[in-house]
């Protein structure tokens, strides 16, 4: 009786808007970066590129007023992460995750530098206007259609199109891509810059949909929760759609349980404790692609 | 039409590193030939057509492709002047079907790039039909065998519409039969006016099937002759540049009572499927015993069980007559086994350490070279290194010197010197001359003879049938996991070997030996 009395929240609409809205950074992450290591090339640096378009959105929506402005920066940063990423683990062979943890640091470092050069806080941005923020319909985001859609139309590319079939060949086998005729370094890049892309995207929800501000550690390690659900879903989009609505399911129980009930602490590790036990579960048993992390180079 | 198909002028290709691949070489293939290029490993014959493919850029030289200059700068550019390459080591995506393999990156596509998989297979079955090369073409690649890797590599540069295919060591893989189709396949395909690049070291097959040849030694173009009017030791003496020793003395032994034997032997491969199907034999002091076969038989698993390297499922190994099924390497190190693995890079030594430490791997924890303490007693390791390398006559900057300073043949010197050293009562060696040149492989040939004359046991694994057949005192046949025979080498003729390779058992050839022989060749 008093279970369900507590489990009334399972009841209402809002629940599920609110999980599915939960189910949209990750879900968009991961895909991103389903697209990019199915090429081969590993972006660790997800949590960073979420805070930088979070972070430049919220600027230019804050001093322009503009929405359209506000969503374009953001992917422009997108756009300026991959090509990085891209022309370092890509074009010059570097190493692909330092490469990433690098971009993690520094999305860290200059967003709270200036949060409080220009705002004077170390924790938050002022909200952004009511015309910055992205209007939901009926109650939800138009960020979760664009999600379902982008986790379809990627299916559909990878597994049904001469596109997808070259991004596999790829990732799996560089040089017998190359042999082939396919253009390895082209391939790899577009793939790179498409997977930031989309995971810039995920931050322009964060700021300009969720939480109409920039706030430190605005995308609370769900870059990292993305890279976890790529191993889960086993490099699928669709199946990484499915592991978002689980993961956006429990992040959203783990906020609409009431207080003293269980304690907060253990509901608010929830999502990170499920994400741990996913990740060392499944880790064993996926294959990932075949080249996935190792530079390509030619002699 | 130009008199040549292609025509490439003073090729010069340095790799990073210094090492000088190719020192301006001539080349030039006539409309309509099969031109055999022949030389050691090494002779720069790959790299020569790596760079006709696209996948090498030249340091200098010009390519003419039927009297026009061209620029190759990816296989892009060398499919649309209609050359095609099989490459020794297949460029195929394992995970992908045969299909997907074949029409990758020249997909037919409906509209917005959607993967027309029906045209797709009717374009690819007309071409096998006309062909006659046939493949299951929804099998993952890694599920099917070498034969038939070859076999969608050829349909992939023919679905390409190439008209110049460069095939590189196409036969190291092929059984004997598999040898004979592709040779009639290549025929059909010169008739239709194909021009071909067959690339080997093998002289037989040079003069089975080419009609002109280029014989390349260290870079350098040593000829260019009619295949017709060179003998195979002509040829012979153009590849390696000296009378090559066909034969090596071997003494008459009397062997000696077991030192390995193997009872029932069990053993999974990779995928868990049984590599190794009960093999039974026994290696004798004093004797070679050879272990022939294609590749992939399961002679890799068999070495890795025996040298404790992979469980066997079931069976017994025993070392000079103790039970050692199972047992861990340094356990059997200790016990009197040395091991010349079949890669050398993976486990035979270690690329980045010294000469002196590589010399010593395997024995790093025993005194004297470890003290009480735990603590490496670097001058009696520099000591030992320093006789590994003279005994062995390895060619090395110093003890110093990294191991991947070294020329593939002294990396081997070394790993053979440190487990002779060892002073084993069995050396199982495998692939031990593989890449080599002819130098060292007879250095490595003869010590594994003298091995033998010091009543150790060998066995000896290899790909290379003449290395087998010419060291060993008794060779065993591997097919599909299985002994076909055991046979004395001088009691055995190459067809009878070529057909226990293709999977006809001795006592089938020996019995009713047409019956076998109409049955394997006539599928």
């Amino acid at each position: 009786m008093q279970v369900a009395e507590l489990l009334r929240f399972l009841l209402y609409p809002t629940f599920y808007a609110g999980m599915l809205r939960m189910m949209v950074p990750i879900t968009l992450g991961a895909v991103g970066e389903i697209i990019s290591e199915r090429s081969g090339v590993v972006n660790i640096g997800l949590e960073g590129i979420m805070m930088l378009g979070a972070l430049v959105s919220t600027y230019v929506g804050h001093f322009t007023g503009s929405m359209v402005l506000a969503m374009v920066s953001g992917l422009v940063v997108g756009l300026a992460a991959g090509f990085l990423h891209a022309g370092i683990a890509v074009n010059l062979a570097g190493d692909q995750i330092i490469d990433g943890v690098g971009l993690n640091l520094f999305a860290v470092g200059i967003g709270e530098v200036l949060l409080y050069l220009t705002w004077g806080s170390f924790a938050t941005s002022p909200q952004l206007p009511p015309e910055v923020r992205v209007p939901s319909i009926h109650g939800f985001s138009p960020f979760v259609v664009l999600t379902l859609l982008v986790a379809a139309a990627t299916w559909v590319v990878v597994e049904k199109t001469r596109w997808g079939l070259r991004l596999k060949a790829v990732g799996e086998d560089p040089v017998a891509a190359e042999a082939a005729g396919i253009d390895v370094f082209k391939v790899r890049t577009i793939a790179t810059v498409v997977g930031s892309l989309l995971t810039a995207s995920a931050g322009v929800f964060l700021s300009l949909d969720w939480l109409g501000a920039y706030t430190k550690n605005i995308s609370a390690g769900r870059g990292f929760i993305a890279l976890a659900l790529v191993v889960f879903s086993r490099w699928n989009p669709l199946t990484a759609l499915l592991g978002g609505l689980i993961f956006g399911f429990l992040f959203q129980l783990s906020q609409s349980i009431p207080s003293g009930v269980v304690p907060d602490q253990i509901l608010w590790a929830l999502p990170y404790l499920v994400t741990l036990l996913i990740s060392a579960g499944f880790l064993a048993k996926a294959r990932p692609p075949g080249a996935v992390g190792r530079p390509y180079k030619r002699v | 039409m130009a008199e040549y198909a292609i025509e490439m002028r003073g090729m010069v290709k340095i790799y990073p590193g210094g090492t000088v691949a190719l020192k301006g070489v001539d080349f030039a293939v006539r409309e309509g030939e099969i031109h055999g290029l022949l030389g050691e490993n090494g002779a720069g014959k790959t790299t020569l057509m790596e760079i006709l493919y696209g996948t090498r850029s030249p340091t200098e030289g010009e390519i003419f492709v039927r009297g026009r200059r061209v620029e190759i700068r990816s296989p892009r550019d060398a499919m649309a002047l209609g050359i095609g390459m099989v490459h020794q080591h297949f460029t195929l995506i394992p995970v992908f079907t045969a299909l997907e393999n074949v029409v990758l990156g020249d997909e037919p596509v409906r509209s917005a790039g959607l993967l027309d998989v029906q045209a797709a297979r009717a374009r690819v079955e007309e071409l096998m039909d006309q062909t006659g090369l046939h493949v299951p073409l929804d099998e993952p690649v890694e599920n099917l065998s070498t034969g038939e890797r070859q076999r969608i590599e050829i349909l992939k540069m023919l679905y390409r519409n190439a008209d110049i295919l460069i095939l590189d060591e196409p036969t190291a893989v092929l059984t004997p039969l598999e040898t004979k189709e592709l040779f009639a396949f290549l025929k059909r395909m010169k008739e239709e006016g194909k021009t071909i690049v067959f690339i080997t070291h093998k002289l037989r097959e040079v003069k089975a099937i080419t009609d002109r040849v280029t014989v390349l030694r260290r870079g350098e173009v040593v000829g260019t002759v009619d295949t017709a009017e060179v003998s195979m030791e002509e040829l012979a003496r153009m590849m390696v540049g000296r009378e090559v020793l066909f034969e090596l003395e071997k003494k008459p032994r009397e062997p000696e009572e077991p030192k390995l034997t193997v009872e029932d032997l069990w053993v999974r491969g990779e995928g868990g499927d049984y590599a190794v199907k009960g093999v039974s034999f026994e290696v004798r002091g004093g004797e070679i015993f050879g272990i022939a076969g294609v590749e992939g038989n399961g002679q890799t698993e068999l070495v890795e069980a025996i040298t404790g390297l992979r469980l066997p499922d079931r069976g017994r190994v025993l070392l000079a007559g103790e039970d050692v099924t199972g047992a861990r390497p340094h356990h059997l190190y200790a016990r009197g086994l040395g091991h010349i693995p079949e890669d050398r890079h993976r486990r035979g030594i270690i690329l980045e350490f010294t000469v002196a430490e590589n010399s010593i791997l395997g024995l790093q924890r025993l005194p004297p070279f470890m003290n009480k303490w735990g603590v490496l007693q670097e001058s009696v390791v520099r000591d030992w290194a320093r006789k590994v390398v003279e005994r062995f006559e390895i060619d090395t900057p110093g003890i110093d010197a990294p191991a991947s300073a070294l020329s593939g043949g002294n990396q081997q010197k070394l790993i053979v010197g440190r487990e002779i050293m060892k002073d084993p009562k069995v050396v199982v060696a495998a692939q031990p001359t593989r890449g080599l040149d002819v130098a060292a492989t007879e250095y490595i040939r003869r010590t594994l003879l003298r091995m033998r004359d010091e009543g150790r046991a060998v066995l000896l694994v290899s790909a290379d049938l003449d290395e087998v057949l010419m060291l060993s005192d008794r060779v065993g046949v591997m097919y599909e996991g299985e002994l076909m025979g055991v046979v004395r080498p001088e009691e055995v003729t190459l067809e009878e070997i070529g057909m226990m390779m293709g999977g006809v058992r001795l006592e089938d050839i020996k019995g009713g030996g047409a019956k076998a022989e109409a049955e394997s060749t006539g599928g």
